[in-house]
């Protein structure tokens, strides 16, 4: 058999494979979420949120005055959220993180990545 | 001094009793809104100029920031309803012992300026709080401005606590 006719024909083959496993790969890895976490009346809501890693988390400050998300690990901290404005987090570790604002310390909430 | 002072900003709403006995109106309640931050606000500056307490020059700077922020909510909504803050005599004593702290605190110094000014802060939250719950939300008649109220008060709750923990500390 000639080599040269064979190349287009195995080439094509080693596409088509490649596509489809890239497709398969494609379906096996979700695609990440967004949570939003509303701040109203001095509260994160939803206050205990689990979330799958990858997944991205907005937290919207609808109060009249600055907050801020902030793990008491040290996972995360969005610094100073002003009134009307949001932080986006992408929860690329795994773990449970417990997380205050540090002006209002009465406030807490906790993040599950899983 | 505690006392005294707790009985000053108590003395603030007492008036309230009276007037609001016959009911109040959303315009009064707008005025007691804004005079009530803006004491508050006025405290808190004088405070962060004056306090070398990072502690409670950092609880100033709060008071500043968040009663700044309420204001400008209930400026914004009482402009969207057309309602003019209306004045009365809850708002003038609210007005009048602002500015009777103010002097006090102007005359003190050091451990006792911040010594007086948190414990004013505990006693006046605590007495604007008593406020929102048995005046002021039971007699906002317009929908938005009884959410308002409901909304800025856990953030009041949240200045009492921190007032009570840096006047614990203090004590110490």
């Amino acid at each position: 058999m000639n080599r040269s006719s064979q190349s287009p024909a195995r080439f094509a083959a080693a596409l088509g494979l490649l596509m489809c496993s890239m497709a398969v790969a494609a379906a096996a890895a979700p695609k990440p979420k967004t949570h939003t976490v509303t701040i109203d009346g001095t509260r994160f809501q939803t206050a205990d949120l689990s979330v799958a890693r990858g997944d991205i988390v907005v937290w919207v400050n609808q109060d009249p005055f600055p907050h801020t998300v902030t793990s008491k690990a040290g996972g995360f901290d969005s610094q100073t959220i002003d009134a009307g404005k949001s932080w986006k987090y992408t929860a690329v570790k795994r773990g449970e993180f417990p997380y205050v604002c540090n002006f209002h310390p009465m406030m807490s909430g906790t993040l599950r990545v899983k | 001094m505690k006392l005294s002072v707790f009985v000053l900003a108590g003395s603030l709403l007492l008036p309230a009793a009276g007037a609001f006995a016959q009911g109040i109106n959303d315009a009064q309640i707008a005025a007691i809104v804004v005079t009530a931050n803006q004491v508050d606000i006025d405290a808190g500056k004088l405070a962060k100029a004056t306090s070398k307490n990072a502690e409670v020059t950092k609880f100033a700077q709060l008071m500043i920031t968040d009663h700044t922020g309420v204001n400008k909510s209930a400026t914004d909504l009482v402009t969207k309803l057309k309602v003019t803050p209306e004045d009365n005599p809850t708002a003038q004593s609210l007005k009048d012992g602002g500015e009777k702290n103010v002097t006090a605190l102007k005359a003190l110094k050091g451990a006792a300026f911040d010594k007086a000014y948190v414990d004013h802060e505990v006693a006046y939250h605590q007495a604007v709080l008593d406020a929102v719950d048995k005046t002021l939300i039971p007699g906002a008649s317009n929908a938005d401005l009884k959410a308002l109220l409901v909304k800025v008060r856990p953030a009041f709750v949240a200045h009492l606590e921190h007032a009570k923990h840096l006047q614990s500390m203090m004590s110490k």
